[in-house]
């Protein structure tokens, strides 16, 4: 006769589990990654997390710039991205009545020490001008060794509140001032990347390192520019023709690390999506596994306990669902509907109503059922729904937990699959979605290593949590298993 | 009329190799505050007896039949429902065997005593856990037991806790199945001391199911003997145990040690009967010292005696080329050398007159013929003795034909 399962209450079980090694390293790791979780809502509120997906939000951040940790692993100084708000600028305004002038100049002087290049150069004007004569902005780069270079003279294009924006690196766009920089860079005989039948060598100009770079035959060359450092200064400057006109202006030199996490392609913080993906994978792993587990466990003891037909159904239409491919469902129920996180739970906990659990609860209702309090219940005339949850559910329920503990991997796991695969949640950013993103834009071919590397981190972290968690309940729970 | 009235009693469980008849024709009275204990070996249906009475019953019931008078209601004559909500636990409790195991590991002991009351009542919690506590009391447990669980009492405590939860719906009667068999004696001792007090106080009726005869003389006003699912002696215990009428009590009684006097204990030899298929006449025949021809002596079992047999040609007698089983009356004896004419069997038949003496199975043989080549022993019919006696009954050709 098999040995009757052990019969541990939960908070014993509990108490026993986290007693041992791997129990304890799983509780810690839960722990902080609850701590996480409690303290994510506080640092990055959901408003910002809403707005995810939007790239307007993010615009201030570098793109690709990889985590400011990572300049501890190479020799060199990186640059960290230099913001210059509109109040970050010394600003002169004159008017002249007389000739109805006005003239602004903004200027901010910065110490460039970085061993290599900025990753972009941009900048937003705000002009107010009349309706009359539209006014003329000129921006002139100021260098360490003396030269300066007139990279923009146009008139804006929109009035404030609108912005006008230069992405100086984006040289199709902003050809006018690539041309320039070139045009000012062949005076030094500089060397150029185009091909030399192009009509437009300008294009292949990278503002961010020529302007950056040490002036001489190297510094159209991305790969050979040095960097110069020292003090350089931006200034803009306004010539208006009404009282009115005026001007502010923001320009950033984007660094090429920023945050502890990180930026991507479309330069959102990595650090909040995966801050972020932390509640999402826990609650979507601990709800998946608790419902899923629990129905199943109930359906498993009524199987069992009633017998007959009732365990024929069940046990045949668990073995239907646990032969037929989940993920290939989701997917195609993903394809063919907007499905947010919510929904693929539903789906989840229709398909996996009877499983293995199920199978598991099963087998040990059908030996405890054969107890002798049980016989004893039903002689005292106690109804079989009575014995099943007063006697025998709560013989099962300490297993349930440990099955629970072992199967929110593997929940995490699916969740982090369809996201990886763009089938999950829209909105929300998850560790898998982060690692699909970066798939999708060949991070690891670039070397966008931390893209890759911290939510797969997450989801490691995570699961090996509840696997120890889970082992340590089966080495207390499992008669087999028992250490003595 | 009698309390208890049980009368031609059947349970047989089907099994794949077919019908196992545990009860087989029991029928006994009992009165009101009295003990009847049944007692048998491992096997021969005193629990089952129980369950038929309680109805709990497994799947694979095959029969169960017969008569069950309760104070005039007649048991068996109510509905599976109608039994659960007015006899269980209301008239009649069962304390099971093996109090180790009778209790839930994962709840209270006062939770456990109050449920029949929940079940059966709807009380209150409250209601219930104070009614529960008293019983607790009852069965001399002190209150606060009722918050322990049963891993944190002694086997003697739980068994307390079993008998209070039987006694907790104030039941007329109480089936005592094993209720000390996995005590120590000095505990046995205090149950069995409890269970007479609760006797005495609140007028129980027992009906006491042990293996052990000198447990069951300590609480029995009558005593029954079961072998393979038959009654074969009921009588008041103090008779039963001076003067016991059918050999198997006899021999049940000589099995059990003595602290005083020379005798040692004697075992009976064989082993107990198939209850698939019971030897027919009197079931203890085949291991009975007296049994007597019609005892239910059948061509198979003499076929395998003689197939075992040498004795024939030690008696200078022709040797068996072959036993062959014609029905259960008649077997066809082939000898090395044919007898020729009826005046041949006697030597034969003086070996078996012999033969009779030792070995009970020749006894069966009712006479010898010739049949061609060979010879066909024709054996008694089975029949199987009624009980004799008024008060104390015994079924037994002993009894009629005497020693």
């Amino acid at each position: 006769m098999p040995a009757p399962p052990p019969s541990v209450g939960i908070k014993e079980a509990f108490r026993e589990a986290i007693r041992t090694k791997s129990g304890l390293a799983g509780g810690i790791m839960l722990a902080a990654l609850i701590a996480m979780v409690v303290i994510v809502p506080i640092m990055a509120p959901y408003s910002i997390v809403k707005r995810w997906g939007d790239g307007q939000q993010w615009l201030d951040n570098p793109r690709y710039a990889a985590p400011v940790w990572s300049e501890w692993f190479t020799s060199k100084e990186l640059p960290e991205s230099a913001i210059f708000e509109p109040n970050d600028f010394r600003k002169i305004r004159i008017n002249t009545t007389q000739f109805n002038l006005t003239f602004v100049s903004l200027r901010r002087s910065f110490t460039y020490t970085a061993d290599v290049f900025p990753s972009e150069l941009a900048m937003w004007a705000w002009a107010t001008y009349g309706t009359g004569s539209t006014p003329s902005v000129i921006v002139t780069w100021i260098r360490p060794d003396g030269q300066e270079v007139e990279i923009l003279n146009e008139g804006p294009q929109v009035r404030a509140p609108t912005p006008n924006t230069y992405p100086f690196s984006s040289t199709g766009q902003m050809s006018r001032s690539a041309q320039a920089i070139y045009n000012w860079a062949l005076s030094f005989n500089a060397t150029s990347l185009a091909p030399a039948n192009s009509t437009t060598p300008w294009l292949y100009v990278k503002p961010e390192v020529t302007l950056f770079a040490v002036a001489g035959e190297s510094m159209l060359d991305f790969r050979r520019a040095e960097v110069l450092k020292g003090e350089y200064a931006i200034r803009v400057e306004l010539l208006g023709f009404t009282p009115e006109d005026d001007l502010d202006a923001k320009f950033i030199v984007y660094g090429t690390i920023f945050g502890l996490a990180g930026t991507d392609n479309t330069r959102r913080d990595l650090l909040i999506g995966l801050l972020w993906g932390a509640p999402v994978a826990l609650a979507f792993g601990v709800i998946a596994s608790f419902v899923i587990v629990v129905i199943q466990a109930v359906l498993g003891a009524i199987s069992g306990w009633y017998g007959g037909w009732m365990d024929e159904i069940l046990q045949r239409m668990a073995d239907f669902l646990l032969i037929i491919p989940l993920l290939p469902i989701l997917i195609i129920i993903a394809l063919f509907y907007e499905v947010g996180i919510v929904q693929i739970l539903a789906v989840l906990i229709v398909l996996g109503f009877v499983g293995s659990t199920t199978k598991v609860i099963r087998s040990l209702v059908l030996q405890i059922r054969e107890e002798q309090y049980i016989e004893a219940a039903l002689s005292y005339g106690a109804g079989r729904v009575r014995i099943l949850f007063k006697h025998i559910m709560p013989r099962i329920m300490p297993y349930t937990f440990a099955l629970i503990a072992l199967s929110v991997p593997a929940y995490i796991f699916l969740e982090a699959s369809l996201s990886f695969l763009g089938l999950g949640d829209p909105v929300l950013p998850t560790w898998g979605s982060l690692i699909g993103n970066a798939y999708s834009d060949g991070a690891l071919f670039h070397g966008y290593w931390w893209w890759i590397v911290m939510p797969a981190g997450g989801i490691l972290f995570a699961t090996v949590a509840f696997s120890l968690l889970g082992y340590a309940f089966d080495k207390v729970l499992n008669p087999r298993l028992r250490e003595e | 009329m009698p309390f208890l009235s049980v009368q031609n009693l059947y349970l047989y469980y089907r099994t794949r190799r077919g019908l196992v008849k545990a009860v087989d024709d029991v029928s006994f009275d009992m009165e009101r505050g009295t003990t009847l204990a049944l007692v048998g070996e491992s096997g021969c249906g005193k629990t089952s007896t129980a369950s038929a009475i309680l109805r709990t019953l497994p799947r694979n019931v095959g029969r169960h039949e017969g008569r069950v008078l309760l104070d005039e209601t007649d048991l068996m004559g109510l509905g599976d429902e109608e039994f659960r909500k007015k006899i269980r636990w209301r008239t009649i409790s069962i304390v099971f065997q093996g109090a180790m195991n009778a209790l839930s590991p994962t709840s209270q002991v006062g939770d456990q005593v109050a449920e029949p009351l929940r079940v059966h009542l709807d009380l209150e919690k409250e209601e219930a856990a104070a009614q529960a506590e008293a019983t607790l009391q009852r069965v001399g447990l002190p209150e606060y037991i009722a918050n322990r669980y049963p891993h944190e009492l002694s086997g003697g405590m739980k068994q307390r806790v079993v008998i209070a939860m039987a006694l907790v719906m104030k039941p007329k009667m109480v089936i005592l199945d094993e209720p000390t068999s996995a005590l120590d004696v000095m505990t046995q001792a205090n149950i069995i001391n409890l269970l007479k007090e609760l006797q005495e106080r609140e007028f129980l009726s027992y009906l006491f199911i042990t293996h052990d005869l000198g447990l069951a003389s300590e609480l029995a006003d009558q005593l029954g003997i079961m072998y393979a699912g038959n009654l074969v002696e009921l009588g008041p215990a103090t008779e039963l145990y001076e003067a016991p009428q059918h050999p198997y009590t006899r021999a049940l009684m000589n099995s059990v040690p003595r602290l005083r006097g020379g005798q040692a204990p004697e075992s009976i030899p064989g082993t107990p009967p198939d209850l698939i298929e019971p030897p027919a006449g009197c079931r203890f025949h085949p291991r009975c010292p007296h049994a007597f021809e019609p005892c239910g002596w059948t061509a198979p079992e003499l076929a395998e005696e003689l197939r075992s047999q040498r004795t024939l040609e030690a008696a200078g007698l022709p040797a068996i080329k072959e036993v062959t089983v014609r029905d259960d009356q008649h077997l066809v004896v082939e000898l090395a050398e044919a007898p020729k004419e009826l005046a041949s069997l006697g030597p034969l038949s003086r070996f078996v007159d012999g033969q009779k003496r030792s070995s009970p199975v020749y006894r069966g043989i009712k006479d010898l013929a010739l049949d061609g080549g060979n010879v066909v022993a024709t054996l008694h019919e089975p029949e199987v003795p009624g009980p004799v006696g008024s008060s104390h009954k015994a079924s037994c050709w002993l009894l009629t034909r005497g020693a």
